[in-house]
């Protein structure tokens, strides 16, 4: 309270004028703030410090409250005060524990600086004071949405159980309604919070920001009107729009609205925050690092704007690579490296997709690449923990680097194929294809892309469907917004692809183009389905069951139990016997081939394995049979058993990402040179930092006479830092002879040599490619 | 022109170290456990069988005592159970021995303790940094390489590290105890292809080291894993670059008269591409590239008769 004592000595006097009533002087100093008279207010505002200052002690709690918020609006331009109203609700609820109202406003402060930690132990004393307290409800409501907990929902029922009217409340379901892009349901709730108070400054900024979004221009023009007329000089009406048009994907809308906001009202660090994080999203780094660097000057509590000021310190160490349509930003120890296979990558999906979608984005597509996850996520969502691998913000997209995770965690070819394809479908929609629609396509892209890529069948999805835990095609949205499990966002990317092979099968490829075009339309999912598949959304529903039924049920109805009563203790007689009872459930002969094979009874194992196999040959897991299976035929040293067994597992979906080295060396190991190359560069999408791999894959390149990917080959090792440079630029150098580049390859031997002067095969090198006639 | 005429002096000076005699001493100690025992028994024998097979060393200037008493491993450098005493005798006669003979220690095991007591374990009592400072001043002017490879090393690096030798461990501290990959890569470097870099068809002292300490920082990144060792080295007096594990018996010198002046040729031609080297930062990369290519092709030329004189020869 070191402000408020120096204040004290300044306006003793002051303090004699205290107010038979400081809520009602509060009130007008907040008219005056919402009206547009900013310094008026202020001054106003200023008054209840010195208030403070001069008879703390004598003040009621209520009288606290009044001094706090007055406080939190002078922190606005002087973040400091924001400590200053902690005192000061603090001080009200030591003067009264009974007032509710201190405890809620003061978890209110704490939300919205973002600490919702402290939001939620405040919140939890309140309610244990009155557990039917509306606002209280509300603002724990808005807490664990905040925190990603559930109960928002219930909370917030019961709070409009007790007060059906309560504004807060309404406003704050038209919000949850809109995360789950239930547009219709959020202007319901927000019209009713309208009808209750026509002048809330935060119904009417949400009702805006959704007329903006559903393309109701003339709601959002009366609304807009009648928020600026009652709040002049107030930008949480261009902040609302700008969040939920993000929300939508809209970005660049989204920087627009936000940078009104903040002419609107220069001091709206959420409005500058909201344009800086939306201008990156663009990829237009400098832009969004003024725009960041002013929100966090005025809001330095904002860990979202503060993580990603760190991250883009941080862009000094990252290479950006001009190639062709795109713009790389990957970390400088890794981009000579992921820049030789992300290139011809990005460039086949770029034409792909271009052909698939008609669409041609424009400009560069910007792809960062992040050694550290949490950079990643931080590039993402502003915080750490994110658990996706990958984003696309339409034209640009970022995503983990291999190093970003254990070695052979995750493939990151596929995943930056998966994100390009959002850049199509995003982009050809206007930004409009709903979460599910655009993830669905991008598996569905994954997969056709490559053999052994994107998600495949499991047994747990399989189950989830036949115990009803998926959502219905019709509200897969949900699945991925408001998941109600934590793997149920897995099983509804798979799940959405399902949904387009369904479409493409049985309406055509063209009726996927014809569903984005409904979509950049701006119709909804039900308009889209009606007007394209000619059904409605339960009829929807139904030919998904029946797809499934007729893809999986002859699987549905062998999968067993999650768990099958399968002991590792058992004696293989027993084991065996277990199997023989249920020889059509798959979990029981897999559980009961693995325990086998544990122990050692390989023969008798395989056939348990092998009726798993035949009752779920689609599933290619690596805890399916066929990694146990071809364990077997190579403990009977069957080389070529066990590599046909991988490639047929390869075939069919997401082939474990530590599958393709073994399947390599199975294949090198049986001459089959040709398809061992193509395994060890499916490798390289899992794990490119292995030397001896690249070296193994250039000579094999060189023996087939691919003699450009034998060059990339020995490029890959170089930009991996061998000891023994000389060596690795003279291979260089024989490779880019051998592709007939004789000039690079000139220029490769001299590196060789001047490393290593007496380098004889080099200096040999030279000498020929001199006589060749190969200038530099 | 004071660097050249230095780099003359060190040029000259390689083909004399490289003619000194050499004797191995390995010291493998406690394993505590069959895994590590295994490992430092595999670890000896691999460095003398580089030793042999590349170098070029005689078996009797190959000692290796390790934890059993009997001959272990293949081939016969197994001299006894690598006690305190063992160990101090060997050092002892061949520091005695009147020659030029240089020496290369190598420690395997399991490291301990800080400072000058920083000791490898051993059967019976261990031999400190201290133990190993006052047995290598025993050598006098003799060349001199230490390369300790267990764990909890780098403490023994000041201790022991003098003018004239080459002081190599795996650690930077004795704090660093965990198991130690260095050995591997070290003997990898010595016994394997990749670590040649300047392509003289040898291996220094100074590329193996250099070879071992990527090596391991790659195992570390690779495995995605906090580094817990961080090899250093101490070359006082520029040693490690002329410093091979061989015979060191060179060839009989050519008499051919246009030999003798192809090698003199060719050595004008190294000190100018080292040279330019030094110059390469204030000149621009087309005029570097084209003076750099001249001399090389020039280079290889001179090589190219020089190989083909000597085998006609």
């Amino acid at each position: 309270m070191r402000r408020w004592a120096l204040t004290l000595l300044v306006v003793p006097s002051l303090a004699l004028a205290q107010a038979d009533s400081l809520t009602t002087r509060l009130t007008a100093a907040i008219a005056l703030h919402e009206r547009g008279e900013r310094a008026r207010a202020t001054r106003a505002f200023s008054q209840f410090i010195d208030i403070y200052n001069a008879s703390a002690a004598r003040l009621t709690s209520r009288e606290l409250v009044a001094v706090a918020i007055a406080c939190t609006y002078l922190g606005i331009d002087d973040p400091q005060l924001f400590k200053d109203a902690l005192t000061a609700f603090d001080r009200a609820i030591a003067v009264d524990p009974r007032n509710i109202d201190a405890r809620v406003r003061l978890a209110e402060l704490f939300l919205g600086k973002y600490n919702s930690g402290d939001a939620k132990a405040t919140l939890r004393d309140a309610l244990a004071q009155d557990a039917s307290y509306v606002p209280a409800l509300v603002a724990e409501a808005r807490r664990r949405d905040f925190d990603q907990e559930p109960g928002a929902d219930s909370l917030l029922a019961r709070a409009l159980r007790a007060d059906a009217e309560h504004v807060a409340a309404r406003t704050l379901g038209a919000r949850l309604r809109a995360d789950v892009e239930d547009f219709a349901g959020a202007n319901r709730e927000i019209q009713r919070a309208l009808r209750a108070d026509p002048q809330a400054a935060e119904a009417l900024a949400f009702g805006v920001a959704l007329a903006v979004v559903t393309g109701d221009s003339s709601t959002a023009q009366t609304l807009r009107a009648r928020f600026t007329s009652r709040y002049p000089r107030d930008a949480r009406a261009h902040v609302a729009t700008a969040e939920l048009l993000a929300r939508v994907r809209q970005y660049a809308q989204a920087a627009s609205v936000a940078r009104q906001g903040t002419t609107a009202d220069p001091s709206s660090w959420a409005a500058h925050s909201t344009l800086g994080l939306n201008l990156l999203r663009l990829g237009e780094v400098a832009d969004a690092r003024r725009s960041l660097e002013t929100a966090f000057a005025g809001d330095p509590y904002n860990v979202w704007v503060k993580n990603t000021l760190d991250l883009l310190d941080t862009y000094g160490e990252y290479d950006e690579i001009t190639h062709g349509r795109f713009r790389f930003v990957i970390e400088k120890p890794e981009s000579r490296l992921l820049s030789l296979y992300l290139g011809p990558l990005m460039d086949r999906a770029f034409d792909t997709f271009v052909r698939r979608y008609g669409f041609t984005p424009d400009g560069p597509v910007r792809v960062e690449v992040y050694r550290s996850h949490a950079d990643f996520s931080v590039r993402t969502v502003g915080l750490a923990g994110l658990g996706a691998l990958g984003v696309s913000f339409g034209n640009t997209i970022a995503f983990d680097s291999p190093a970003a995770r254990d070695a052979g965690a995750f493939n990151w070819g596929s995943t930056a194929w998966h994100e390009l394809a959002h850049t199509f479908t995003l982009g050809a929609t206007d930004m409009r294809v709903p979460r599910w629609l655009s993830e669905g396509l991008s598996v569905y892209e994954e997969r056709r892309a490559r053999k052994g890529w994107g998600q495949g069948v499991t047994p747990a999805f399989l189950q989830a469907y036949a115990s009803g835990r998926l959502v219905p095609a019709s509200r897969l949205n949900d699945g991925f917004v408001r998941p109600e499990y934590p793997q149920q966002v897995l099983f509804s990317y798979y799940q959405a692809s399902l949904v387009c092979e369904l479409i493409a099968q049985e309406f055509g490829e063209k009726a996927l183009l014809d569903m984005l075009q409904g979509y950049r339309a701006g119709q909804t999912t039900e308009q889209v389905i009606r007007n394209v598949l000619r059904m409605d959304l339960p009829a929807l529903d139904r030919r998904f069951d029946a797809y499934m039924q007729e893809r999986f049920g002859r699987t549905l109805a062998v999968l067993g139990d999650e768990s099958p009563n399968v002991s590792q203790r058992m004696p293989s007689q027993a084991l065996v016997a277990r199997a023989a009872v249920q020889p059509r459930n798959y979990g029981v002969q897999l559980a009961v081939g693995r325990a086998l094979m544990q122990r050692g009874d390989t023969a008798v194992s395989v056939a348990a394995l092998e009726r798993a196999r035949a009752l779920f040959p689609e599933y290619a897991g690596g805890d399916g049979p066929y990694p146990l299976l071809a364990r077997a035929l190579l403990a009977r040293g069957d080389k070529l058993g066990a590599s046909q067994l991988l490639l047929a597992m390869r075939d069919l979906g997401e082939f474990p990402h530590d599958a393709h080295e073994l399947l390599g060396d199975l294949l090198l190991q049986t001459g089959d040179t040709a398809r061992a190359a193509e395994a060890f560069e499916d490798a390289m999408f899992v794990n490119p930092y292995d030397i001896g791999r690249h070296e193994t894959l250039a000579a094999l390149y060189a023996r087939l006479g691919n003699h450009a990917k034998a060059v990339r080959e020995r490029l890959a090792v170089l930009a991996l830092n061998p000891v023994d440079r000389a060596q690795a630029f003279y291979l260089l150098a024989v490779a880019q002879r051998d592709a007939g580049d004789v000039a690079s390859a000139r220029r490769s031997v001299l590196r060789a040599l001047e490393e290593a002067p007496h380098f004889e095969r080099a200096q040999e090198l030279l000498l020929a490619l001199r006589a060749r006639g190969g200038g530099p | 022109m004071r660097k050249l005429a230095l780099v003359a002096v060190l040029v000259a000076a390689g083909v004399t170290t490289a003619r000194a005699q050499t004797q191995l001493v390995i010291v493998s100690g406690l394993g505590g456990d069959p895994r590590y025992t295994r490992e430092f028994s595999a670890l000896a024998t691999a460095l003398a069988q580089a030793a042999r097979d590349r170098g070029g060393m005689p078996d009797s200037a190959i000692t290796w005592f390790g934890e059993a008493s009997a001959p272990q491993g293949e081939g016969p450098w197994y001299r006894g159970t690598s006690t305190r005493a063992n160990v101090e005798q060997t050092l002892g006669r061949l520091a005695a021995r009147e020659s030029e003979e240089q020496l290369v220690l190598v420690l395997i095991g399991h490291g301990s303790g800080e400072g000058a007591q920083t000791r490898i374990s051993l059967p019976g009592p261990d031999l400190t940094a201290a133990d190993f400072a006052r047995l290598l001043d025993a050598f006098g002017d003799r060349r001199v390489a230490f390369i300790n490879m267990t764990s909890a090393s780098g403490d023994m690096l000041p201790v022991v590290a003098a003018r004239g030798r080459v002081v190599v461990t795996a650690t930077k501290s004795a704090f660093e105890r965990n198991e130690s990959r260095f050995g591997r890569f070290f003997v990898d470097a010595l016994s394997k292809d990749g670590a040649d870099s300047d392509k003289d068809e040898r291996v220094s002292l100074f590329e193996a080291f250099h070879y071992a300490d990527a090596e391991t920082k790659r195992f570390y990144e690779s495995e995605q894993r906090i580094a817990t060792e961080h090899p250093q080295m101490a070359d006082e007096g520029q040693l490690a670059r002329r410093f091979f594990l061989s015979a060191g018996a060179a060839g009989a010198a050519s008499t051919d008269p246009r030999v003798v002046a192809l090698y003199a040729e060719r050595a004008k031609l190294e000190e100018r591409i080292t040279a330019l080297r030094a110059r390469k930062a204030e000149m621009t990369v087309e005029a570097y590239e084209a003076e750099l290519e001249r001399l090389l092709v020039s280079l290889a030329e001179k090589s190219q008769e020089i190989r083909r004189l000597e085998r006609g020869s």
